[in-house]
């Protein structure tokens, strides 16, 4: 029995082992490979490098427009995020706690939408941007992301609201507190728990989106991350070591994001996927 | 009048976020709706109502029916794919006494990962490592036309797409199944189950609700699938892997610059979605209720 066991142990964690490979592979052959000239990539793809040199690094790092990219998607995440997270918790409070018809209706009017697919809107979307001006607006792009994920934040305060005592915000209101005054000293503190969760589930979307900065920015001043990568891949197109370092240097925050706040982050996914 | 009061201030807290949402969902969403009946584009400075002219011409474009019917294709492998990998990396992973988080953290990490970023990524082993082992490791079965063969494209996006959504789900079935019981567990087990049986009819029906969130997630995000194929395949060969969303993309914003035509298309896509998605909200409801 504990010999069967103890076997049936050894192929669980052989199965987790070839398993978790493959799922650094790309990761780890990019990494690998970034380091090799081109010489070395073609007659070897799974030789180790020869050196440690970085040329390739610096020369994407350069090519990529690195920091300016990397600076545009940490404005474009940090904004967005703030104002969805502002809008959303003001909203989402005051929903909860106004019982009226308007109220629900309002709230409906939220979350109906959550099933619109972005690619049904993005054409009509586009159309805004042209006639609002934003288009190569970083800040414009911040409201669309707002608006597009208010729906979901809304719906995950709503919930967290109704859980908490309405007493202490009687007594802010008994010493003197105006409703804002309640929000920002009473209630917002409240809310940090679900704050943390729509945090880290929105600022990974915007990090990672794609197709709406592709829309909306063409100014390559503002590109974000993604976006120069992109562009760097279409001009290198069979420069793979080009290519590799360039990939490398776009996942490269997350991956240091990840393994400072993993706990957090898994933690923020469950909770928004099991609430929402 | 009180109700009246409570309305004044309860906007007062609504309208940022109900300005926002407006001008950027709500707007675009319906006046989708007229753009789909104009031929609006991108050379002309006017456009005109043209009815349902659109529409009709959808009807009859094979290219976007091609696109509805790759995609209907991807999600239904997507679905089962991802989700029966997903429950079982989680079911394995909960019973471990040692290296859990390690395995946790490692799975999820491809998910943090940009699908263009995590494409271009796999294209390198699709396209160069692939051949290099079926060249030199003698693993010739690897010895496929990856990119360029609509058959092996297809399972070269269905690999690619499972890595990155896999792990996502991995944490939502792990967290439903710490909300069982192991009291439950034991109990099932000191009758006499099996662990096969104790899974199904003592964990299964438990986390059935983390079943239907997943499923839900798998069958919205697999319709709009684009990132993983633009980097990945680009929809090609020809148009053999394009997805629904690719191919509304490219009537807009590449060559065409149809956006009125463009709307037709993203319109008759909702509303697929739309009828899909209350088919499955009823069909889960059903199976909750008979639980």
């Amino acid at each position: 029995m504990t010999k069967r066991l103890r076997l049936t142990q050894i192929l669980v964690y052989l199965f987790l082992t070839i398993a978790a490979f493959f799922c650094l592979l790309p990761i780890l052959m990019a990494i690998m490979n970034s380091f090799k000239t081109n010489g070395e990539l073609l007659t070897d793809v799974m030789a180790l490098p020869k050196g440690l040199s970085f040329d390739n690094y610096i020369r994407t790092f350069n090519k990529m427009h690195y920091m300016r990219s990397l600076l545009n998607t940490v404005i474009l995440s940090g904004l967005s995020v703030t104002l969805m997270v502002l809008f959303s918790a003001l909203a989402g409070w005051r929903l909860c706690r106004t019982k009226t018809k308007l109220s629900a209706f309002i709230l409906g009017l939220f979350i109906f939408s959550m099933l619109i697919p972005f690619s049904s809107i993005m054409i009509p979307l586009y159309k805004v941007v042209l006639a609002l001006g934003i288009k190569n607006s970083l800040v414009g792009l911040s409201f669309i992301y707002a608006g597009l994920g208010v729906s979901m934040a809304i719906f995950l305060y709503h919930g967290f609201v109704k859980g908490i005592p309405i007493e202490l915000e009687e007594a802010a209101a008994i010493d003197g507190c105006n409703a804002f005054q309640t929000f920002f000293l009473v209630v917002l503190p409240m809310l940090k728990p679900v704050t943390i969760t729509i945090v880290i589930t929105n600022v990974l979307w915007i990090w990672n989106d794609f197709l709406l900065p592709l829309i909306v920015i063409s100014d390559n001043k503002k590109y974000t991350l993604l976006l120069s990568t992109n562009t760097l891949f279409g001009q290198y197109s069979s420069d793979w070591t080009a290519i590799l370092s360039a990939l490398i240097l776009a996942a490269l925050p997350v991956i240091i994001f990840y393994s400072f706040f993993q706990k957090q982050i898994l933690e923020g996914i469950s909770e928004g996927s099991l609430k929402g | 009048m009180k109700n009246f009061k409570a309305n004044a201030s309860l906007m007062l807290f609504v309208t940022p976020a109900l300005i926002v949402y407006f001008i950027f969902k709500l707007m675009p969403a319906v006046s989708g709706l007229y753009y789909a009946m104009t031929d609006w584009n991108g050379i002309n400075k006017t456009f005109v109502f043209v009815g349902l002219s659109n529409f009709i011409e959808v009807l009859k474009d094979s290219y976007f029916w091609d696109s509805v019917l790759f995609t209907f294709k991807y999600v239904i492998v997507m679905v089962f794919v991802t989700n029966v990998i997903a429950l079982l990396l989680a079911v394995v992973i909960e019973n471990l006494h040692r290296a859990k988080g390690l395995f946790r953290t490692l799975f999820y990490m491809p998910n943090m990962i940009s699908m263009i970023i995590g494409g271009y990524m796999w294209m390198f082993i699709f396209t160069k490592v692939m051949y290099y082992l079926a060249d030199n490791w003698g693993w010739t079965f690897l010895d496929k036309s990856w990119i360029g063969d609509p058959k092996y494209a297809f399972i070269a996006i269905i690999v690619v797409a499972t890595w990155g959504a896999v792990g996502y789900l991995m944490i939502i079935y792990m967290a439903a199944l710490q909300g069982v019981p192991a009291a439950l567990k034991e109990a099932a087990l000191l009758d006499g189950a099996n662990p096969w049986q104790q899974f199904w009819h003592v964990i299964f029906p438990m986390i059935r609700h983390a079943v239907t969130i997943c499923v839900f997630w798998t069958l919205n995000s697999g319709f709009q699938v684009f990132d993983v194929i633009y980097s990945l395949t680009g929809g090609g060969p020809g148009r053999a892997t394009q997805s629904t969303a690719m191919n509304i993309f490219e009537e807009a914003f590449r060559g065409n610059v149809r956006y009125g035509y463009a709307t037709a298309k993203s319109t008759v896509l909702f509303a697929i979605v739309l009828v899909i998605t209350i088919i499955q909200i009823r069909a889960m409801q059903k199976k909750e209720q008979e639980a």
